[in-house]
């Protein structure tokens, strides 16, 4: 092997800054831009603030539904997408908790073409009575398909474990509350909340021929500016902690797993020290429990842990999905890591693999107009300012060992959690019960939502 | 529709080089800057698998990142992660991925940990390594297969649409039994007869120049010799349809019923497979396609798939699969759905509208677009058409496949394709549940329903066109 050569030592990598958007007021929205010459494929991004989470808890889900229903377009009957396809432009949109978000994704030529259809989707929709019933029953279908995956079904669960109020409920509002929005609650929720607020425009892709403001008009018209929001910190669900849940899923050959606990919100985390906190643990491919549970123990496919912030409140969930009868044995490990870590902290090592991901590969995450455009609608939806990237690689540089023990210990709750499995409970429970991590609670999954 | 992006100004900008020891090199610019796209196609997947055998070159490309020579086991996984890169592999019927996108500075580490498995992965194997990625694959196949509703899809097609003993009748991802059955002598005769810098395209996408590139690439890959003897696939090549109606029911625990219906056609890349690929983007492809329409809206008997009813199993070597599936709504039962997608199969050999046929390419044509507008996206096109048909140009000029296509061809095709005589049924009915065990003998698909925390590693799908992928 004499022919090889040696590994080679990396230079400097160059300084990465990201690109500093354009940011133009019209009529009562603003329309934030980056221009990636030779990015031929645009994102367009239109964010409004009528998110899950401001949602009264007698109208669950109507955000979610009315988010799908404009896909039927100004004529109804799902016209929508066919007039996109016909400019090879594609839809974008979601609900989170704290937003409504619409958009395209269209060839730089056909930008203007695609963003009016986008606008008038928007602004105009037919919301025919049978087309929001329509989607509104294959939503309620489609939540039950979904949630015969072990993983999805422990994953919705997380929020009624946790919390009172909204966050108990899943964002789409869940089969039973779902299906009490009726058409005219879309319809009013549409006028007040999406019609008539012009939010937030972000376009990146190569502008070179397009006029972003000109983009501004066609979307926003006359519409009033977006409203100010209240934030108030929701209430946690009843029940001892920590505990465990079974969501019982007869003959499961393996075991989807969550541990939750609650975390602080958004604004109130100091993000390089979380998440490099979480990078450590189980963010990355090499993190603790991957190592772990994958590749010493070979339980797992693959484990992984995150931090769900939201502007209110947050979550800290590790997920995986186990060999069935490694489900106890899966929980203590994952638990004496989590002490591990706060006992001990993290190595000279780790605290350099957190530092160099999260600086140095800033180039690759933003290698896509999508995930540019990912970021500008964060930075609107948490308001956040536009240097934002920068000051988190600057945080990113600056944290130290120290840092990231005092997070271990300050934001994992292990005794303040849930752990979620969807797995047999027959084979399960007595194990379970082994661990002493908590009471064992069973439940059929069918009694969660309705 | 054609000519969404001006691309063939682009194509010229291709460099494509040949080392002495036959490795494939192909350059191309990125969109955006600082990054290098890395990706490798290896000319082997599960297509060289022989009975009792089944599975090995997708548990061989988890021992690609187990260690080698010079590098560790788990290193080149943090290594690229140090740097912020992506980095993961997949492997198909026809080849295997493996792909990183770095840094710009760090191109050179990235070549030189794959140039070091490459020519010294046998140096890091050991029984340990065999029998933890044994194990993980395992729990990759109960996640992805075993432990999913219709999980078992693909595996179940596969069976009905090839005959007993060709090489494409078993999914990648194999069975239980092989994989327990893989042995480190057979592990590292594999890396000798299928790794050699003969049977690789490498695809470089990023700013630099590139004859810098190839310099590169032949300071770390040059000294690496060819393989001895080229390893020879079992033969694939198969004529004429199904002999069909051929089918099976499976019930078992799952939330609806599901259809799921195949017929052979041409190879990936041939006329016959463009034209039933427009086909089924008419059939299932978008909101605006048929089965949509019809099944969906209209007549309420489909649950809402978003429009992605009818697709292509793409193979190279031997006849592709057009692959219709649709869960039926509550209160609708398995065999009325069936009847129903049938009726929308038979209507496309009675006539297509230009109209749908614009919408048809338009919407091939932006999936296309799309996934090589991206570093990754790019280079992983530029190393197939490389790989599987020796010419990377193609990757920008594959929609012109699209253009000259008429209403009457797909006519004409779907006549001859889309019988009877030429198609696989499997139905899945909801029922008891099988014993585990039983569960756990026949498995694995890319049908199945996805999983929603978006937190887990290593799960990422191979690229378009390789639906019976793992990774």
């Amino acid at each position: 092997m004499s022919k090889l050569q040696l590994r080679p030592t990396l230079g400097a990598p160059k300084p990465y800054t990201f690109p500093k958007p354009s940011r133009v007021r019209v009529g009562n929205g603003t329309v934030v831009a980056i221009d990636v010459p030779g990015q031929s494929y645009v994102a367009v991004r239109l964010v409004q603030p009528a998110g899950g989470a401001a949602e009264p808890l007698d109208r669950m889900g109507v955000a979610g539904l009315t988010n799908e229903s404009l896909e039927d377009g100004v004529q109804g009957n799902s016209s929508l997408a066919p007039a996109l396809e016909r400019h090879g432009a594609e839809w974008v949109s979601r609900v989170t908790w704290d937003s409504f978000v619409t958009g395209v994704d269209a060839p730089a030529n056909r930008v203007v073409d695609a963003t009016a259809l986008l606008a008038e989707a928007v602004r105009t929709p037919a919301l025919r009575p049978q087309d929001v019933l329509r989607r509104r029953d294959q939503l309620v279908e489609r939540f039950w398909l979904e949630a015969s995956v072990a993983s999805t079904l422990a994953a919705r669960s997380i929020g009624g474990q946790l919390f009172a109020g909204r966050y108990a409920t899943p964002l789409s509002g869940g089969p039973a509350r779902l299906q009490e929005i009726t058409p005219e609650l879309v319809a009013e929720f549409h006028s007040e909340a999406v019609a008539s607020v012009a939010g937030t425009l972000v376009v990146v892709g190569d502008l070179t021929n397009i006029d972003v403001a000109e983009l501004g008009k066609t979307v926003f018209g006359d519409a009033e500016a977006a409203p100010a929001r209240p934030v108030t910190t929701p209430g946690s669900a009843s029940g001892e902690l920590p505990r465990i849940l079974v969501l019982d899923r007869p003959g499961s050959v393996q075991s989807a797993l969550v541990f939750a606990h609650r975390a602080p919100a958004r604004a109130e985390i100091d993000l390089p020290r979380a998440e490099g906190m979480s990078d450590v643990l189980g963010g990355m491919f090499t993190s603790r429990l991957n190592m772990e549970l994958r590749e010493r123990l070979g339980y797992t496919y693959g484990v992984g842990c995150r931090f769900d912030l939201r502007r209110d409140s947050g979550v800290f969930l590790i997920s995986t999905q186990v060999e069935a009868p490694t489900t106890a044995h899966s929980i203590t490990a994952t638990l004496a890591e989590i002490e591990r870590l706060q006992a001990d902290g993290v190595t000279e090592g780790e605290l350099a693999a957190v530092r160099e991901s999260n600086t140095v590969g800033l180039p690759v995450s933003y290698s896509t107009a999508r995930s540019l455009a990912g970021a500008l609608v964060e930075m609107v939806v948490h308001d956040l300012p536009e240097d934002h990237v920068d000051r988190l690689r600057a945080g990113f540089e600056r944290v130290t060992a120290e840092d990231l023990h005092q997070a271990a210990r300050e934001y994992l709750r292990p005794r303040e959690s849930v752990v979620i499995v969807a797995g047999d409970a027959k084979e399960l429970r007595g194990s379970l019960e082994e661990t002493g991590f908590g009471p064992v609670e069973v439940r059929d999954p069918e009694s969660l939502w309705t | 529709m054609y000519g969404l992006v001006t691309s063939i100004g682009v194509a010229g900008r291709i460099g494509q080089f040949t080392l002495e020891n036959g490795l494939r090199l192909v350059t191309a610019p990125a969109a955006t800057g600082q990054v290098a796209a890395v990706n490798l196609w290896y000319g082997v997947g599960s297509r060289h698998e022989v009975p009792g055998r089944t599975g090995f070159a997708h548990l061989f490309e988890h021992l690609m990142f187990q260690g080698s020579g010079n590098v560790a086991k788990g290193e080149h996984f943090e290594a690229v992660e140090r740097l912020g890169g992506d980095i993961n592999a997949s492997t198909s019927t026809d080849r295997t991925n493996y792909f990183e996108t770095v840094p710009e500075h760090a191109l050179d580490l990235a070549l030189w940990l794959e140039a070091d498995r490459l020519a010294t992965l046998r140096d890091g194997m050991s029984q340990e390594v065999l029998d933890n990625q044994r194990d993980v694959v395992k729990n990759e196949r109960r996640q992805r297969y075993d432990n999913v509703p219709y999980g078992t899809a693909l595996e179940r097609i596969l069976r009905l649409a090839y005959p007993e003993g060709h090489p494409y009748h078993h999914p990648t991802i194999g069975s239980m039994a092989d994989l327990d059955a893989a042995d480190l002598d057979y592990v590292l005769s594999f890396h000798r007869r299928h790794y050699g810098p003969d049977n690789l395209v490498l695809t470089v996408v990023s700013d630099l120049d590139p004859e810098d590139v190839h310099e590169r690439v032949r300071r770390y890959f040059g000294g690496i010799a060819p393989r001895g003897t080229v390893a020879e696939a079992p033969e694939a090549a198969l004529d004429g349809p199904i002999g069909g109606p051929v089918g099976e029911t499976v019930v078992e625990t799952v939330p609806a019923p599901a259809v799921f219906l195949g017929f052979r056609v041409g190879p990936y890349g041939s006329r016959e497979f463009d034209i039933m690929h427009l086909a089924a983007a008419v059939l299932g492809q978008g909101q605006g396609s048929r089965l949509y329409q019809r099944l969906v809206v209209e007549r309420g008997l489909a649950a809402d798939d978003g429009g992605g009813a009818a697709d292509l199993l793409a193979f190279r070597y031997t006849p592709s699969l057009v692959l219709v599936s649709m869960i039926a709504r509550e209160n609708v039962s398995g065999d009325e759905l069936e009847a129903a997608i049938l009726e929308e199969i038979a209507g496309l050999a009675e006539g297509v509208g230009e109209e749908e046929l614009e919408r048809a390419r338009a919407v091939l044509e932006r999936d296309h677009l799309q996934s090589i507008s991206t570093p990754s996206g790019l280079a992983d096109t530029l190393s197939s058409c490389a790989q599987l048909f020796g010419d990377p140009e193609l990757a920008y000029t594959w929609p012109q496949r699209w253009a000259d296509i008429t209403t009457d061809d797909i006519v004409t095709h779907a006549k001859r394709l889309l019988t009877a005589e030429n198609r696989l049924v499997l139905r899945f009915e909801p029922g008891a549940q099988p014993s585990a065990e039983a569960a756990a003998e026949v498995a694995e698909s890319g049908t199945g329903l996805g999983d929603e925390t978006g937190v887990e590693h290593g799960a990422a799908d191979g690229a378009a066109g390789d639906p019976a992928g793992a990774s």
